[in-house]
Order: C-alpha cells, then sequence, then structure tokens
C-alpha cells in the first residue's frame, strides 16, 4: 500500500472536494426545500407563507395516498422480483465462460439503455393495437386476454413493475456475483464434506456470507423503487386518471405542470422522510436476522 | 510511492480548476445578459421555444435571421429552447429576476401571471404606430393581452384552433356515412364504424390535455355557450357542478361509451394516434391545427388528400353556436420590464419582425394558423391546410378551457376526462373542477 493512501489528512482532504459538492447540491438543498415547502408559491411572484398547510393537504389527498400505495407496490416487486432473480442469475452465471459471459452482458444490456429508451420499448410491447404482447396472445388463441395494458387501471401497475423490474436486474447480478467470488473456496469445500448439498448449502453457508451484501442491495432496491420516475413518466406521465401516479411523479406534477413550486417541495420532503423510514425498518428488520 | 501521491494531488488540483472553469463561465453569461449601455452595439437578447425541426418553427428562425441580418447594430443572442422545458426554464430565470429582454409567453395563465408579478411591460406603442398593422388582426387577437385597458403586452405569432374534426373521405364513402353535423348523426356514423371494425374516432390522450384541449372545448361551448362558461372559469353566478356542465361531461362519457375512440387511447400519444388516423384505421380525428404542421411534415400529399376537415357536430337544445371552433390568439413575444433605451426599442423592431403582416403570411404560409387576416399562396402549403385555412376563416373562434382554467383546474379536468374513460362518473368530476377553479379564483 502506498502511504499517500494511508495518510487521514490526505484521505480527508480528498474527500473534501466530494464532500463540498454533495453538502451543496445534496444536503442543503434537502432542508432548503422542506423550508420551501412552508410557502405557497407560483415559481416566481410572491411568496405567501402557509405554515405546515401544504403537509396538511398532502395527507388529506387520497392521490398521494395511491402514489404512496404505487411506490410500495414497486419496492414489493423489486424485493420479490429483482433480488431473487438477481441472486438466483449469479449463482447460475458464476462460472466463467464464453456461454455464461454473453447471457450476462445480455442481463446487464437493459441498464446500459436510457431509461427513456426502456419506457419507449415497452410501451411499444404494450401498444393496444400493434403491441407484441396483444400480438402474441391473439396468435396463441388467448384473444380474449388481451387489453390495453397500460391504460386498463385494474392491471396498468402491474405491467408497469415488469419493464423497471427487467431493466434493474442486471446490476444487482453484478454485485451478487461480486460477492459470491469473494467466499473463499475452502468454505464451499468445508461445507461439502459436512455434507451439505445444493438447498442446504445455499441456505446455510452461501447466504449468510453474502448477507452483508443482501442488506445494501435490499437498500438499494427500496430507495431505487421510491425514487422511481423515468419509466412512469415515459410509459404512461402517472396516468390515465393518475392511476400510475407515483410519489416523484406527483411531485413532478405538482411542481411543474400546475406549478404550485411550494407544494411541490413538501412533496419531495415527504418522500425523503418516508425513504428514510423504509430504510431504517429495512435496517432493524435485517439486523435481527443476521444476529 | 511519490509519483502516486503526486498523480493525486495533480488529479486533485485539476477538479478544482474544472469546478473553478464551470464558475467563471456561468459569471460571463450573465454579464451577457444584461445590456450595457457604454457599447455601440445594443445587446439584446430573446428566448423562445420555436426550436423544432417543423416548419412554423423555422418559419419563425428565419424571421429572427433576417431580423439579424436588417440590423447589424444589433448584438442578438437568440436562444431556441424546445417548448417541452420552455416554461419551467422561464419560470428558473423570472424567479431569480434575470429574464431575457424578449421571450415567448403563451396566451391565457402564462402571460397573465408573469403580468401579475410585474415582470412585463406594454409594446403598445409599436401596435399603435402600425394601425393598419393592428386593424388586420383578427378579432380577439389581442384579448389575452390586454392586461389593463388600452395596453397590449404582446403581439400574437399564431393562433390556435384545437377542435377541428378531420376525417377520412373514402372511409366515409365505403361505408356509405353522412359525415355528421348532428350528435345523432355523429352516434350513427360511430355504430356503423365499430360495426366495421374501423375504429371511430383516433384519439391519444396519454399527455391528458388532449381530450380537454380537443374535445371537451367544443362540447362544452355548444352545450352552454361561451358567456356560461367565462362567467363559470370566473366563478360569478355559474358553477361546474350546474346541470348544463355535467351534461357536457355525460355527451364526452357516451363518446367513450359507445365506443368513440380506439383501445387504450389513454396511453399512446398524440402523434400514434395521428399515424393510426392518417394509415385509414379511424374514420375521424378530433385535434388542433398542430396535426396540420404535423402531417405535413410525415405524411404524403397521397395519404392527406382522401382527408378533409370540418367543425364538430351541432348538439340538440345546446345553447351554444355550432360553427365553432375553439381557439385564440397563440403566444407572442413579451418585454421584460428591465429592459430600456435602445435594447428596448430594439425589442420592438423585433417584435414587428415577427408578428408584423410579412412575417404572418410567413408564417401562415408554413402550414401554421395565424390570428391575422392574410391571404395565402395556395402552391406554398399542403392541400389539407388550405381547406382548414378557408375552414377555421368562416368559423368563430371560442375559448379553450385550460387558457381559462387555472393550471391547476385545467389538470383537474384533463385528469377527470381520463377519468370518465376509464368508468369515472361526470358529476364528481364536475365537483373536483368547481372545487379547484374556486380555489383558485378566491385565494
Amino acid at each position: 500500500m502506498p502511504t499517500a493512501l494511508r495518510s487521514k489528512s490526505f484521505i480527508a482532504l480528498a474527500l473534501l472536494p466530494a464532500l463540498l459538492l454533495f453538502i451543496v447540491f445534496v444536503i442543503v438543498p434537502v432542508f432548503w426545500s422542506a423550508y420551501y415547502g412552508l410557502f405557497e408559491w407560483k415559481g416566481f411572484g410572491a411568496t405567501k407563507f402557509v405554515g405546515l398547510g401544504n403537509y396538511r393537504e398532502i395527507l388529506q389527498d387520497h392521490i398521494f395516498w395511491r402514489a404512496l400505495r404505487n411506490n410500495l407496490i414497486l419496492v414489493a416487486s423489486a424485493i420479490v422480483g429483482q433480488i431473487p432473480i438477481a441472486l438466483l442469475l449469479a449463482l447460475v452465471l458464476l462460472k466463467n465462460t464464453f456461454f455464461t459471459r454473453i447471457i450476462r452482458s445480455a442481463v446487464f444490456m437493459p441498464m446500459v439503455l436510457s431509461t427513456v429508451v426502456v419506457g419507449l420499448i415497452w410501451g411499444y410491447i404494450y401498444h393496444p393495437q400493434f403491441g407484441l404482447v396483444n400480438t402474441v396472445l391473439e396468435a396463441v388463441g388467448l384473444g380474449s386476454w388481451t387489453r390495453p395494458w397500460l391504460s386498463d387501471i385494474h392491471v396498468n401497475m402491474l405491467a408497469i413493475t415488469i419493464p423497471i423490474n427487467w431493466s434493474n436486474i442486471g446490476p444487482y447480478m453484478v454485485i451478487f456475483i461480486a460477492a459470491l467470488q469473494n467466499i473463499s473456496p475452502e468454505i464451499d469445500d468445508a461445507a461439502k464434506m459436512d455434507g451439505a448439498h445444493k438447498w442446504k448449502k445455499l441456505l446455510h453457508v452461501t447466504l449468510p456470507m453474502i448477507w452483508s451484501t443482501v442488506v445494501v442491495t435490499l437498500v438499494l432496491c427500496i430507495s431505487g423503487s421510491l425514487k422511481a420516475f423515468d419509466h412512469v413518466m415515459v410509459m404512461t406521465h402517472g396516468g390515465p386518471a393518475q392511476s400510475t401516479e407515483l410519489l416523484a411523479t406527483y411531485m413532478y406534477n405538482n411542481t411543474f405542470r400546475v406549478y404550485r413550486y411550494g407544494y411541490g417541495s413538501a412533496v419531495s420532503t415527504i418522500i425523503m422522510i418516508i425513504s428514510a423510514l423504509l430504510i431504517g425498518i429495512n435496517y432493524i428488520l435485517t439486523r435481527k436476522k443476521a444476529d | 510511492m511519490k509519483s502516486i501521491r503526486k498523480m493525486s494531488l495533480l488529479l486533485l488540483i485539476m477538479t478544482f480548476i474544472l469546478a473553478a472553469c464551470g464558475d467563471s463561465g456561468s459569471t460571463n453569461k450573465a454579464e451577457e445578459g444584461t445590456t450595457t449601455k457604454k457599447d455601440e452595439k445594443v445587446k439584446l437578447t430573446v428566448w423562445h421555444n420555436f426550436a423544432g425541426d417543423d416548419l412554423r418553427a423555422k418559419a419563425v428562425r428565419g424571421l429572427i435571421e433576417k431580423f439579424q441580418a436588417d440590423n447589424p447594430n444589433v448584438e442578438l443572442d437568440a436562444q431556441a429552447i424546445p417548448p417541452d422545458g420552455y416554461r419551467q426554464r422561464l419560470s428558473t430565470v423570472a424567479a431569480g429576476n434575470e429574464l431575457p429582454d424578449l421571450f415567448f409567453v403563451y396566451a391565457g395563465s402564462h402571460s397573465a401571471e408573469l403580468y401579475k408579478a410585474g415582470l412585463l411591460q406594454p409594446i403598445t406603442e409599436v401596435v399603435d404606430q402600425n394601425p393598419e398593422w393592428k386593424g388586420k388582426f383578427l378579432p380577439g387577437a389581442f384579448d389575452p393581452f390586454t392586461f389593463e385597458p388600452g395596453q397590449v403586452y404582446t403581439a400574437p405569432i399564431g393562433m390556435s384552433a384545437t377542435s377541428i374534426l378531420y376525417y377520412n373521405t373514402t372511409l366515409f364513402d365505403k361505408y356509405k356515412v353522412k359525415v355528421p353535423t348532428t350528435w345523432d348523426e355523429m352516434m350513427t356514423a360511430i355504430k356503423v364504424f365499430n360495426e366495421n371494425k374501423i375504429t371511430p374516432i383516433a384519439l391519444g390522450n396519454k399527455a391528458p390535455w388532449v381530450a380537454q384541449s380537443t374535445i371537451i372545448g367544443a362540447l362544452g361551448d355548444r352545450v352552454t355557450g361561451t358567456e356560461w362558461f367565462k362567467n363559470a372559469a370566473a366563478q360569478k353566478g355559474a358553477k361546474f357542478t350546474d346541470p348544463e356542465f355535467v351534461k357536457v361531461l355525460n355527451y364526452f362519457k357516451e363518446l367513450s361509451d359507445k365506443k368513440a375512440f380506439q383501445d387504450g387511447a389513454n396511453s399512446i400519444d398524440n402523434t400514434q394516434a395521428e399515424q393510426y388516423f392518417i394509415q385509414g384505421n379511424a374514420a375521424m380525428m378530433v385535434s388542433g391545427a398542430w396535426t396540420l404542421t404535423n402531417l405535413a411534415a410525415s405524411a404524403s400529399e397521397d395519404q392527406m388528400k382522401n382527408i378533409d376537415v370540418t367543425v364538430l357536430p351541432s348538439i340538440p337544445g345546446g345553447k351554444g353556436e355550432a360553427n365553432t371552433i375553439t381557439g385564440g390568439a397563440g403566444g407572442g413575444l413579451a418585454l421584460s420590464k428591465r429592459t430600456e433605451g435602445a435594447a428596448k426599442e430594439a425589442a420592438l423592431k423585433l417584435i414587428y419582425a415577427v408578428s408584423g403582416p410579412e412575417a404572418q403570411k410567413a408564417i401562415a404560409e408554413s402550414n401554421s394558423m395565424v390570428m391575422y387576416d392574410t391571404d395565402i399562396d395556395k402552391a406554398k402549403v399542403t392541400s389539407l391546410y388550405y381547406k382548414a385555412f378557408n375552414l377555421v376563416k368562416k368559423t368563430t373562434i371560442t375559448p379553450v378551457y385550460d387558457a381559462y382554467l387555472s393550471a391547476e383546474a385545467a389538470e383537474v379536468v384533463n385528469n377527470g376526462l381520463q377519468e370518465i374513460m376509464t368508468g369515472g362518473s361526470p358529476e364528481s368530476v364536475a365537483k373536483k373542477l368547481q372545487d379547484a377553479q374556486a380555489r383558485s379564483v378566491t385565494p
């Protein structure tokens, strides 16, 4: 190890620019936005102090609760969809052969695509008239199952979770592969000698060994799902009739379409609080399991 | 070891330098923004949203370039900002009191808010200096920009006509359907086309303003009359919960219930619906003049010659006139309150350059409607546009809902129409709209 990287003062110095940027562009705006949330403001012109009025209005708006519910659907679908599938793929594709490398890149592929592209592609897949899904259903004789996937308010939230999960599995898989490769082969051998086979080994050896990684991916999953915005914005704009509204699109629409900057700021503050709560709960739950 | 430390330090220093560069760049720009009087050249900044590749945007940009060429003493900094982000960007600089000298404003609540915030100054002098120009604007052209008696704040560059009924003559002939002029005929047409597996009306309502802007304003005016709507918008003696407005929403519900629109109309956008229509999958489409511009760019003359235009059908017992189209003056360039002296003179000249008689003709000939009495050369425009241009000349213009409603109320009615299409009740939508508009009128 070079001494330069060990000296604490140098580490502090090197972190300083990033830390400063982080404080100025992330920490300060969080408090700023909480403060703006106390005002009725159109973006320009006069501001009117309304105290906690915006926050009260948000909690009474049933669209907000619907948005929160939709976000929780996303969180749930991410936890039951992305993490197990990513883990499964990681276990299958752990070996470094030509074939697995191709599959790995294929799984990672959607992550490289911009989310707008993903949204547009899936918008066409779900297209009510010419979409792939409906055409395939029609072709295999399941014509009665066809529906406008993104505008039928009973299924559209579920339809949206699929592209989001599809495009997010890649990075989790890579994280899991890295974690799995870090398990030393001796432990593997020891488990084998003690007679632990596939499932037992996975449950009692592999999972505990990568548990900290699982916790990290859970946190990433939760925060990612609460921040979700772009896919939905491209595919449905949060509609029809606000049925796919997420917290972030709710905030965006109130700020930039209705021009209520104060209200939007209050919403984003509430999103912050909800994220912190969920991640806190996750932390407590997973810590108990680890003990 | 030493070299790593040196390199890391170097990297660190470079980061700081980069950061410093970024900073100085932005202060330079801010300095450019304000006009300095000492310079011999007059500096003028202008922001507009004619950024696209369509003919109209090109025509307006051409007018601005021509102004630049004709006025070498003006140092023009013109920024074309794509329409999607335009209002946000303008709001941001307005909040920082850093508005450009001239900027494009929309008719309706957008310009009204800027006026109320005290950010605009009138341009009445340039209009009064050219009375023959002023006189040829169509009735009501200056209404949205007359915030106080006798003062106008911009001259409209275009005109919006939002509820033209486009129909495919081939399909109407093939199934022997009469082009609907009454509501009953409309219902018959919808029935016949549905029986023949043709979508009666193409609608792309993913961005939810479409149904509101193209259909509900025109339906509403036919049922309630213009007077009622203006009163309801001002919340004076009329409410959106009144039975006549619920009736309007019920007419819309009837369209949706009778399957007038294709499946999933709420998940495809307006451009996709235009393509669906022009390819002969749908018999009709209710859309604005923007469809003319879009089709001029994307459809062939062969496809377009089968399309004709008319107004929406009349409604039995309605209080409003039938031969009307919703629309109004388009936006124009507004003058910042802070612009003075030579810069102001140049700014007024530029306003004339982009909305004067020649400009209006040039814009009209780019397949785009204008709020100005001008003659166009038939050879320069598409056949479909020529038909629409003459249709609009003969009709009366009635208000588009979202130009009069507050942004919040407009959002409520937009979402409300989607709600009705997915099974919501007209009464509850009417109530929500009434609440939202009442809230914004009486703060």
